[in-house]
């Protein structure tokens, strides 16, 4: 896996690095999703970080493999998004990999959803309306502020599992978010004449993002959530781009991307792929250049 | 309103025609996974040893209950509803705890479970590709093998997976054949041993094989006193409701491999599966005299194996090949006959969602004095959907 052997390798050259200096007991993290990993990265620069899934993986669909449960087998805290994204594969590698660290969240389980308000919870959930996560949508590493909090909470945990490095964490949180809230108003800046604009996307992947930056998803290429885009449901898509108010057809990094350069061909829109999460496209090596990398997609989509 | 396909609307409308009590997804305390299973069928024939009868029919419809007791033990009910010549018969295929808070990757598992020997044998038949199990399985395991007992396991702190255990089972569906019900059969009749291996091989490929061993205490046949043994055993092995394996031996020994496939190692849209096993069962001719022999050419193993290729070729269709044969000795009085089963199966199946699946699989067996099967063709048309809880599926 290259992404995840880079993270291996990052992580490996910054714990020989640090054996020289600081003696710090470097925790070993299993991340569920790579923005979980990324965010590990800058709080817990000596840890040593797994990513389970890559960018090109839609984690609904994960395979709880072999090399999953042995990652877990040895995984001081599981980072993962929760609110039911993991639920095909996380219970069988707790269950599989007899690790008592990581099966509670008041012990190394840590989920991102539960440190924060999510974005469309729902009352009742009936399968007829696909697969719909009750917990709310779970893709929220595309919210800032909401990032900040889970960075904060992570900290609390790891300052939890590893209290001898508690210095250390609290100046890696502080650094990271004095970074991130700096870069948040140069985001939302450059993000701002994306205000209003409406486009066609696969799935609610980037609710958040969308939600920050005022756009609106007027339709969905999945006729339900998790159903791929089916003929009939992409000829309706095709009427509704009529009005001619679109501004482009956005998919993520793993979803299949036929369906939208079908409609993309017809309506004679532009397709746009964005980096689902760190390692998603080139420029995206941490959380900051992903959120860099998928403004400047919009805005070079915004103007063609 | 004129976008009707908005997820948000969508979702909004749903909440306000269903505001009825909250329903989480999170399996707890006042809210287990609850789960079932419906399985239905048309066949135009029989496979021999199979559950499946021909004509209409229900599989495997089962009713699953689960979830954490507390921070220590995890439990699991599988209730199973079947049908055997118009009557229904309730059977439980599991009702075990498992410990959570072991230390040092051990792992306890006690109740009514299935046995981790093998690759097939542990995973529910409602994930499987094919309607029916291998021959292989049918014939040693009883298609699935299930059972009272204990499990230990082991999970090795290493980057390559590897995982061991140790079972031991009451074991009364694997013993050998009784024909006078004289027998005094072992109370503690199944011991198993089991390793597996995995690991990934780049990013789009991942694999997991295994070795394991099955001691049967009560797996050797009783010596038949009846020089001219009628064939009417054939009867029982047509097809099998009681789960029991229809041929037993002292020792068991499978080897099992399986590789998964898909682009990047994105599963939603493409991926392939091959595995494989090979079965071998030995010492079940009954023990007799050291100067007697049972006879001059007295053969005492048996085997079986198969391999499958599936592949997902969109998230709505997949399509699945298997050839597997199977051959046991069947015994007649003071001798054995040879038998042997070869299938070659096709199977095409259509998705809707992830837990709705209709498949038209084609059968193709060939039988040499295997229950007088010589030349046959089974075609089955079956549903299998799920509902309630999605339940985590094993690799």
């Amino acid at each position: 896996m290259r992404i995840n052997s880079n993270l291996i390798k990052i992580s490996a050259l910054a714990l020989m690095a640090s054996y020289s200096s600081v003696a710090s007991a470097g925790l070993n993290i299993f991340a569920c999703e790579p923005e979980y990993g990324a965010l590990a990265k800058e709080l817990a620069p000596d840890a040593k970080i797994y990513s389970a899934t890559t960018a090109m993986q839609d984690p609904h669909q994960v395979q709880a493999r072999p090399s999953l449960i042995a990652k877990m087998r040895q995984a001081d805290l599981a980072v993962c998004a929760g609110a039911d994204l993991e639920v095909g594969w996380l219970p069988m590698l707790q269950m599989k990999s007899s690790n008592a660290k990581v099966r509670s969240t008041d012990l190394g389980l840590f989920f991102a959803a539960e440190q924060v308000a999510t974005l469309d919870k729902l009352e009742s959930v009936d399968r007829s309306m696909g697969d719909v996560h009750a917990q709310g949508n779970p893709h929220l590493h595309f919210s800032p502020q909401r990032v900040l909090k889970v960075a904060q909470a992570l900290t609390d945990k790891l300052i939890q599992l590893d209290p001898d490095s508690k210095a250390e964490y609290q100046k890696s949180l502080t650094d990271f978010s004095k970074r991130w809230s700096d870069a948040i108003p140069v985001w939302e800046a450059k993000a701002a004449s994306l205000r209003g604009k409406k486009v066609i996307a696969y799935h609610s992947s980037f609710r958040y993002l969308f939600s920050w930056v005022g756009i609106e998803q007027v339709a969905d290429l999945e006729p339900k959530p998790g159903l791929p885009p089916s003929s009939s449901h992409l000829a309706s898509l095709l009427k509704r781009t009529e009005a001619g108010d679109i501004m482009a057809i956005v998919v993520a990094s793993y979803q299949d991307e036929r369906g939208a350069n079908w409609l993309g061909e017809r309506a004679n829109l532009p397709v746009q792929v964005l980096p689902m999460s760190v390692g998603g496209n080139e420029q995206s090596q941490d959380l900051f250049s992903l959120y860099d990398s998928v403004l400047d997609l919009l805005l070079g989509v915004k103007s063609k | 309103m004129t976008v009707l396909n908005n997820r948000i609307t969508f979702v909004a409308a749903a909440c306000a025609l269903f505001s009825t009590s909250a329903f989480a997804q999170d399996p707890s305390l006042t809210n287990p996974a609850i789960s079932a299973v419906l399985d239905g069928y048309y066949q135009n024939t029989e496979r021999p040893m199979a559950e499946r009868v021909e004509g209409f029919g229900l599989g495997h419809t089962e009713l699953a209950m689960s979830a954490n007791i507390d921070d220590m033990f995890y439990g699991k009910l599988t209730a199973v509803v079947e049908m055997h010549d118009g009557e229904t018969e309730l059977g439980l295929e599991e009702a075990f705890i498992q410990t959570l808070g072991m230390p040092g990757g051990f792992s306890v598992r006690a109740g009514r479970f299935l046995s981790d020997v093998g690759y097939l044998n542990n995973q529910h038949v409602h994930t499987d590709a094919f309607s029916d199990r291998p021959a292989a399985y049918r014939a040693f395991l009883g298609s699935h093998y299930f059972d009272d007992g204990v499990r230990l396991t082991y999970v090795a702190p290493t980057d390559i997976y590897w995982a061991m255990g140790i079972e031991a089972f009451k074991g009364d569906n694997m013993r050998a054949e009784d024909e006078h019900g004289e027998r005094e059969f072992k109370d503690l009749g199944i011991y198993t041993a089991y390793t597996k291996l995995g690991g990934d091989i780049g990013a789009n490929g991942s694999w997991q094989a295994g070795l394991s061993y099955m001691r049967n205490e009560n797996g050797r046949l009783t010596a038949d006193e009846h020089e001219e043994h009628e064939e009417h055993s054939d009867e029982d092995h047509g097809h099998d409701h009681s789960h029991s394996a229809n041929y037993t031996g002292e020792n068991t020994y499978i080897a099992d491999f399986v590789y998964k496939w898909a682009p990047n190692g994105n599963y939603k849209y493409q991926h392939l599966t091959v595995s494989g096993e090979y079965f071998k069962v030995t010492d079940f001719t009954p023990a007799v005299h050291a100067d007697e022999h049972l006879s001059e050419q007295s053969v005492d193993d048996q085997q079986g194996w198969y391999l499958s290729g599936v592949y997902q070729f969109s998230p709505n269709w997949s399509a699945g090949v298997r050839y597997g044969e199977v051959d046991t000795q069947e015994m007649h009085g003071d001798h054995f006959h040879g038998q042997k089963l070869k299938e070659s199966e096709v199977s095409l199946a259509w998705h809707h969602s992830h837990f709705s699946t209709v498949r038209l699989q084609y059968t193709n067996q060939k039988g040499t004095n295997f229950d007088g099967i010589e030349d046959d063709n089974v075609i089955t048309l079956q549903y299998v959907m799920t509902l309630g809880a999605h339940g985590a599926h094993q690799f």
